[in-house]
């Protein structure tokens, strides 16, 4: 036999081992498989490296149950309120902003000896009031991007 | 009379934490066991491990019960686990660069495997376990230790059946050197 037919075989060993193939083929190398050392000594080596992989035992810290365990019955911090504070926050940077603004066009218009303060107005206060009203939106958005995340796990 | 799987959906979808701790009991060394392999590295899996039962807990209510528990929980876990690569900086499961061996992380620490192995053929499977790509060793570690069909580790690691087998029949071909010119 030469060495392309051997590793034919191999590799149909490979894919019985990997749990993928059909009744009929896995037959069929089983009467290869008693007349062919080679093959026979490839499936003895893969038999030794799966028996191998379960020969770890691996320390999982006698402690990690108790703090796993401990963190699941700690209440959730309530989401709304960092939400809120959020909120709140870019509220009171949007006005501060705004305010700020406010007197410096004034400045500048007196300066200029110009009229700005309408426009000020419009571009300044009138987002802010629709920051304010987005803001407690962003909790429902945000949890619509959690479920969308979900349906790819 | 509901299955297992569909009982576990139920309480996770009430956020059931009697239910969560007989699963944490249930899985957690397997859990344990799949990290190591997937990072190669120990000093990360006790966070990864935690953060997975807390995702379990806030996101439970997407496990439908309709399949398996495991591969759901394990899917879970990989996610985690790429995102703290990731953040890290280290590297990604997920790189087109399917093949070959990567040079083991600088350390003169043993590896987690090394430690680890209780029999002959372990210690001389550990000597190649850590320098084999993450890909490998967590497509070897699944099959071989998880049990999962193919199907269910393509589900778990987001790649086609193929491409597992492809991952297995490579993982198994960079151990066998370890026992070459042996017989059994």
């Amino acid at each position: 036999m030469n060495i392309h037919h051997h590793e034919s075989f191999q590799h149909l060993i490979d894919e019985s081992l990997a749990g993928g193939i059909a009744a009929e083929r896995e037959q069929f190398l089983r009467e290869h498989l008693d007349t062919c050392a080679p093959c026979q000594e490839y499936l003895s080596t893969s038999k030794r490296i799966i028996a191998g992989l379960g020969g770890f035992s691996f320390e999982v810290d006698p402690s990690l149950n108790a703090r796993v365990l401990a963190s699941l019955r700690r209440p959730a911090r309530p989401r709304h309120r960092r939400w809120a504070l959020i909120s709140v926050a870019a509220v009171v940077l949007t006005m501060s902003g705004s305010f700020v603004d406010l007197q410096f066009g004034r400045l500048i218009g007196s300066v200029f000896d110009i009229q700005v303060q309408q426009r000020l107005l419009a571009f300044w206060i009138v987002p802010s009031l629709c920051v304010f009203l987005l803001f407690p939106l962003l909790p429902l958005l945000s949890k619509a991007g959690i479920r969308r995340e979900e349906r790819t796990l | 009379m509901e299955s297992d799987t569909q009982q576990i959906a139920l309480g996770l979808r009430r956020g059931d934490v009697v239910v969560l701790e007989a699963l944490v009991e249930q899985y957690q060394y397997r859990l344990v066991r799949y990290l190591i392999y997937l990072l190669g590295r120990r000093d990360w899996v006790d966070d990864l491990v935690q953060e997975t039962w807390l995702r379990v807990l806030r996101r439970g209510s997407s496990y439908d019960g309709q399949s398996r528990f495991e591969p759901w929980l394990f899917r879970v876990a990989r996610n985690i686990a790429v995102d703290a690569m990731r953040k890290r900086r280290m590297f990604s499961l997920d790189s087109n660069d399917d093949g070959g061996v990567r040079p083991a992380p600088a350390s003169d620490e043993p590896s987690p495997f090394t430690l680890a192995a209780r029999t002959e053929d372990a210690e001389r499977v550990a000597r190649s376990l850590q320098t084999l790509e993450p890909v490998f060793r967590e497509a070897l570690v699944l099959r071989f230790q998880e049990d999962f069909s193919l199907q269910e580790i393509s589900a778990i690691v987001g790649a086609p059946v193929s491409t597992v087998a492809s991952r297995i029949y490579r993982g198994l071909a960079t151990l066998r050197p370890q026992f070459k010119g042996e017989t059994a």
